[in-house]
């Protein structure tokens, strides 16, 4: 083979060091007695987008004038190593002809930095990164990957140390570990962990460990029904155990929540519902009764003012606080909330009668006002607690409650519309019905939109094929204005 | 202060005879101009060249011993009015911008120098933002060059050629009494690598040797003196450069052994052409190429006798030329006519017209010119139907997965972004008000254009968002909106666009975002200053570097006669939208302008955090803020998201087994500034949002309370659920 260039293309997203990985390639190059040329595509995708680097090595002659010819576009076909520092850019790679089979060593981290198009949507829109990694792997030379993110986490380092490891791991640059090491060294900065991380990192890519790359994805071991710790408690769940095993997980996780947000008779009320469900839909795994199990239980424990104060005066939230902020041992923290009651979350706690009397009366309403809006409350100090405390106990008389009544009418039609379905045989209606539930979740406006959506699709849904429940969940799921769903009931009108 | 520094690197540019100058393309130009005796330097900044404006800026002490002088302009046209200097006198000047939107805006003076002519060599370096990483529309420098009759240099991408071409396009300037353009492409802007270094020169002219004053009349634009310019420009000055240029081997031949074909570069691209020459085994990597080359390190003009020479033996020549409309080709085509040549010149009949090419396009260009009626003698390595099949190697199952499954990542604003709250404000408002009609402009804030914003429907040049709503203001259904950056307003929407709106009566609202630099550049210094703002969370500040001829925003606007003007912090959302909407709905005549003012975060940032770590360091008491999204209340919604797309306002799998939409989450990027709490509070969202404050060094006072507290809450608190199962 005639001699050619060593090509190396990488992508890395802003702020993730791509720059601080090129030199530190671009130094050991040097080190070893190769030339290497850099650059890059800055622009305005030095902001958000990836940035792709593209550098190319070949050895120094012992001659001055014999110097090689460089390109500086990546070109499809033309690449020994691709390097992606997250697993969606390394699927793009792929996509742009940046790594053919023959020839390009794929390294990228299996973890994910999401997009805005991904971020935003109503329900979830993140890519399927397994689906990603399956691809790109097929399309490599040799694929090695695993989560740097979390290894760079780890050591404390910065994730080109990590990526800087696996190039030197993979081998396809002839170049000593100890040059790597050395520029690691003279960087100054931070030398110990990032050194540790390179290591690491160069020992993992240098035994191709590839591990089975599971992007968050939840256990597949089986579940196993937990003991039940009170007398009331084991009642509960010896009825679970009535249901086939498929659907012990969502029902206990069900039957938990309705516990802790109310008690056993609303948790008992729950898997009567679900019960009920079981026996009309007449299926072994009861494929409805899941859907139902799930959304019920969220329905039912809908986030009022009380279940607010409740889950923000847990003390073990205090803990998750410090860890997610990285707080020391002891480190004081002022924790502060920002909250923005509004007079129909007031009176949703308020016992039925005087909410309702609250809403009609002007008077009422412009005094409650008064400590509506936006409000910063420090859940640390004494007063605030003890308010949140005060608010919490008001679910003992959550069932007499304004904002029970008008949840439970909603869950209760929604429920019929299901069963309904089941006792006219039509399956394909009701488990799309019961995924509708899906829907149903927010505070406030959010809130309204959401169950007026479901109860439109309900009500509206009635005169439509089954086939077409499903794309209305979709619409409904497709913008924040309801427009969306609006046109697709025009559409099918 | 710049976003890079290159006050390290910029130590480079005293590199003596002899030195092995290792760098990036923007020094090494730098080093060349030094080399070449410049006395004038100035520019405006933009992608490609934002860094060689920075360079320059940094290099300041050294341009100064040498005797240079170096202006940071208010705008391409202030800069390429600084090239009269080289009218009347043998001074030598450069100016830098991008192109081709900062050769538009500099069109004016560009063209009055290209008539009246030079007498000192006089350079326009200009960044070519052309194909991928472009961020401007599609345009190509080259037809200034032909309409101005100014020349136009394209060197081979090597630090050596581009250091040369530095030097020789002086003398060309000069041999030719001609400003040329020299061109520096997206790449090779920030192309590495080495060159032998030449001692700097001193200006002959400068602040310690002052020009004596010199009236040429026949240099001024006025009648009858431009029929002259025109008519030397043509009869002499063309015939002088073309001569220079093939005197001084400007251009390059390379022989090769398959002497029947032969392909014409720019200089641009020649290293694209022998990575592709070398995939088909016709070149080693050393460039010595089988096919005969001719390299236009000099694009324009063409020089006749070297095309005649190049192609009158050959049968067929492959031109490589980027961009359309392909002026070079019709260039070539005349002169092989009139010299009646009959050698086949293959160009954008087998090119793409549009767009960059690339190593892919290049390498499928070669391969299809060589399989034109070819009789097998010269082999080659890949065939045309090869070279596409390497485009995407994907199976279409696997091409169309990808294309559905693969989420754009389009640019946006940073973490902490002043301008966010603004977008957010306005987005909220338009839910009342709107539908509403933007006029965009150029800066940080054009991403508000995309998701999750969406706001804003044209764009049309720096400055210009104001004088672009004043066609449609008279038809919309709510006040004309316009939405300028202060690098925008500086650059010339003062002038045309609110002096001009206040004289007709503009009744329009004008958003002039403040943040204090040209930041979308890489954080320059513009002539206004933004004050350090208390903003929501961060909680330490220091005054920023300090100026006493400040230029502020609201004194020029009412010195050009606007009377409504309100000053907002960005990071006040509550406060912008009832501002927004008393100026939509205001009956009060004339232009309502609204200063929206926040600091650049990653300018405020690199002040702050050094200044974080010493306090803290120093053992005083510090608080440093961030934000967190309570798991347990968060329902998955992600509107938060949609008003806001700050990159560490991010997703992350439900925790709750019984919820399947990903929950917001907030991840350690965070720098605390509030916005999501802000918005949790006007756009009424959930209770999920807390900020908190960590405390370092505290106080005995902190201790206490905090002690006293922690066991005031354990009497109130129950365990994890009241209820068990």
């Amino acid at each position: 083979m005639t001699e050619r260039t060593v090509n190396l293309v990488a992508a890395a997203l802003g702020g993730e060091g791509g720059g601080v990985f090129t030199n530190w390639l671009a130094d050991v190059a040097e080190l070893e007695g190769w030339f290497c040329q850099t650059t890059a595509l800055a622009g305005v995708a030095q902001r958000t987008g990836a940035t792709i680097y593209y550098l190319e090595f070949f050895p120094r002659s012992s001659r001055h004038d014999k110097i090689p010819v460089m390109s500086l576009f990546p070109a499809q076909g033309d690449i020994d190593i691709a390097v992606a520092s997250e697993i969606a850019e390394a699927a793009r790679m792929v996509q742009r002809g940046f790594v053919t089979a023959d020839r390009t060593t794929l390294i990228a981290s299996d973890h994910r930095v999401y997009s805005i198009d991904e971020k935003q949507g109503l329900g979830d829109s993140t890519a399927d990164a397994e689906h990603l990694s399956e691809v790109a792997g097929r399309y490599s030379k040799e694929f090695i990957h695993y989560d740097m993110l979390k290894l760079a986490n780890d050591h404390g380092a910065v994730i080109s140390s990590v990526l800087l490891g696996a190039v030197a791991g993979s081998g396809v640059l002839p170049f000593s570990k100890s040059s790597f090491e050395n520029v690691i060294r003279s960087s100054g900065k931070s030398v110990d962990v990032n050194l540790a991380a390179f290591e690491a990192s160069a020992e993992k890519a240098r035994l191709r460990g590839v591990e089975v790359f599971t992007p968050e994805s939840k256990s597949l071991v089986e579940f196993k029904l937990p003991i039940a710790q009170t007398e009331k408690g084991r009642e509960l769940l010896d009825q679970i155990l009535t249901f086939p095993s498929v659907l012990y997980e969502v029902l206990y996780h069900g039957v938990s929540k309705c516990v802790d947000y109310q008690d056993h008779a609303y948790a008992s009320w729950y898997l009567a519902q679900c019960e009920s469900m079981y026996a009309l839909e007449n299926k072994t795994n009861g494929p409805v009764t899941m859907q139902v199990a799930r959304y019920l239980a969220l329905w039912m424990c809908y986030e009022d003012i009380s279940r607010v104060a409740q889950l923000k005066t847990r003390l073990a939230r205090v803990e998750n606080i410090r860890r997610e902020v990285k707080a020391a041992p002891n480190q004081i923290l002022h924790i502060t909330e920002f909250f923005s009651p509004r007079i129909e979350e007031m009176c949703a706690i308020m016992p039925k009668v005087i909410g309702d009397r609250i809403l009609k009366s002007s008077f009422a309403k412009a005094v409650l006002k008064l400590f509506t809006g936006g409000k910063k409350l420090r859940t640390d100090g004494v007063f605030v607690f003890v308010l949140l405390r005060i608010l919490a106990s008001f679910r003992v008389v959550r069932r007499s409650s304004l904002g029970y009544e008008y949840e439970h009418k909603m869950i209760h039609r929604w429920l019929s519309s299901v069963m309904n379905a089941l006792a006219k045989k039509d399956s394909v209606r009701a488990l799309a019905l019961a995924r509708c539930g899906r829907l149903v979740k927010g505070y406030g406006e959010t809130r309204h939109r959401t169950t007026s959506q479901l109860m439109d699709i309900v009500d509206k849904g009635a005169s439509l094929p089954s086939e077409r429940i499903e794309s209305l969940k979709y619409a409904a799921l497709d913008d924040d204005t309801g427009e969306g769903l609006a046109k697709m009931f025009d559409s099918v009108a | 202060m710049a976003e890079r520094s290159f006050e390290h690197e910029v130590q480079k540019l005293k590199y003596s005879h002899g030195e092995i100058f290792r760098g990036e393309g923007i020094l090494a130009v730098t080093k060349a101009l030094l080399q070449s005796g410049v006395s004038y330097v100035s520019g405006y900044q933009g992608s490609p060249i934002s860094h060689l404006m920075d360079v320059l800026n940094d290099a300041q002490g050294i341009l100064g011993e040498l005797g240079a002088h170096f202006e940071a302009s208010g705008s391409e046209a202030t800069a390429a009015a600084m090239l009269s200097a080289s009218i009347n006198y043998p001074l030598r000047g450069a100016v830098t911008w991008k192109s081709t939107v900062g050769t538009n805006v500099a069109s004016d003076a560009l063209s009055n120098v290209a008539s009246s002519g030079v007498t000192g060599g006089a350079m326009v370096i200009v960044g070519e933002d052309y194909g991928e990483g472009s961020s401007i529309m599609q345009e190509r420098t080259y037809a200034f060059a032909m309409k101005a009759q100014m020349w136009l240099l394209d060197p081979r991408p090597n630090l050596t050629s581009i250091v040369d071409m530095v030097e020789k396009g002086f003398q060309l300037s000069e041999a030719s009494n001609t400003p040329i353009f020299y061109m520096m492409r997206i790449r090779s802007c920030h192309v590495t690598g080495e060159f032998i270094a030449r001692d700097n020169v001193s200006p002959s002219y400068s602040n310690a040797k002052p020009v004596t004053p010199n009236r040429e009349a026949e240099k001024i634009i006025l009648p009858p003196n431009v029929y002259e310019q025109e008519r030397e420009k043509i009869a002499k000055r063309l015939p002088e450069a073309i001569e220079f240029i093939r005197k001084n081997k400007i251009n390059e031949f390379f022989e090769g052994k398959f002497s029947q074909v032969g392909v014409i570069v720019p200089g641009g691209t020649y290293n694209t052409l022998i990575r592709a020459l070398q995939r088909q085994g016709l070149s080693d990597v050393y460039g010595n190429s089988d096919i005969p080359i001719y390299v236009m390190n000099a694009v324009y003009p063409l020089v006749p006798d070297e095309i005649i020479k190049f192609c009158a033996e050959k049968s067929k020549v492959l031109l490589l030329e980027e961009g359309q409309p392909e002026y070079i080709e019709q260039g070539i085509h005349t002169i092989l006519r009139r010299a009646d040549v009959h050698t086949r010149l293959f160009g954008k009949d087998i090119m793409p017209m549009a767009g960059e090419y690339t190593g892919q396009v290049t390498l499928l260009g070669l391969a299809r010119f060589l399989e034109q009626d070819s009789d097998g003698s010269i082999p080659i390595e890949m065939s045309s139907k090869e070279v596409s099949a390497l485009q995407s190697t994907l199976s279409d199952d696997d091409h169309n997965s990808l294309l559905t499954s693969l989420p754009p990542r389009p640019s946006g604003l940073c973490t902490g972004c002043p301008e966010r709250p603004l977008f957010s404000a306005i987005k909220q408002v338009q839910s009342e008000l709107g539908p509403f009609h933007i006029s965009s402009d150029i800066g940080c804030h054009s991403f508000a254009t995309l998701a999750p914003f969406n706001l804003g429907n044209t764009i049309m040049g720096y400055g210009l968002s104001l004088a672009s709503s004043s066609g449609i203001r008279h038809s919309l259904p709510h006040k004309a909106i316009s939405i300028m950056g202060d690098g925008g307003f500086w650059h010339n929407g003062l002038s045309s666009g609110v002096t001009s709106a206040v004289f007709n009566k503009h009744d329009g609202i004008l958003i002039i975002i403040d943040n204090g630099y040209s930041a979308a550049t890489g954080g320059q210094d513009i002539p206004s200053f933004v004050d350090p703002n208390t903003i929501v969370a961060t909680t330490i500040d220091a005054d920023s570097a300090h100026r006493d001829d400040k230029q502020p925003i609201d004194e020029a606007c009412r010195g050009a006669g606007v009377k409504w003007l309100r000053t907002v912090s960005t990071y006040s959302i509550e406060q912008m939208k009832n501002v927004l909407s008393e100026a939509l709905q205001s009956s009060e005549p004339g232009l309502k302008v609204i200063i929206a003012e926040g600091e650049c975060m990653l300018n405020r940032q690199r002040r702050i955090k050094p200044l974080l770590k010493q306090s803290i360091a120093g053992g005083k008491r510090t608080l440093r803020a961030r934000f967190y999204v309570d798991e347990d209340t968060c329902n998955g919604d992600h509107a938060c998201i949609r008003l806001s797309g700050c990159p560490s306002l991010t997703i992350k799998e439900n925790p709750d087994p019984l919820r399947e939409d990903p929950i917001t989450y907030i991840d350690n990027s965070c720098v605390g500034c509030g916005v999501c709490g802000s918005n949790a509070h006007s756009a009424v969202l959930c209770p999920s949002f807390v900020r908190v404050d960590l405390v370092f060094n505290p106080s005995v006072i902190d201790r206490v309370v905090c002690n006293l507290r922690e066991k005031a809450v354990s009497l109130f608190s129950t365990n994890s659920a009241e209820n068990q199962l």
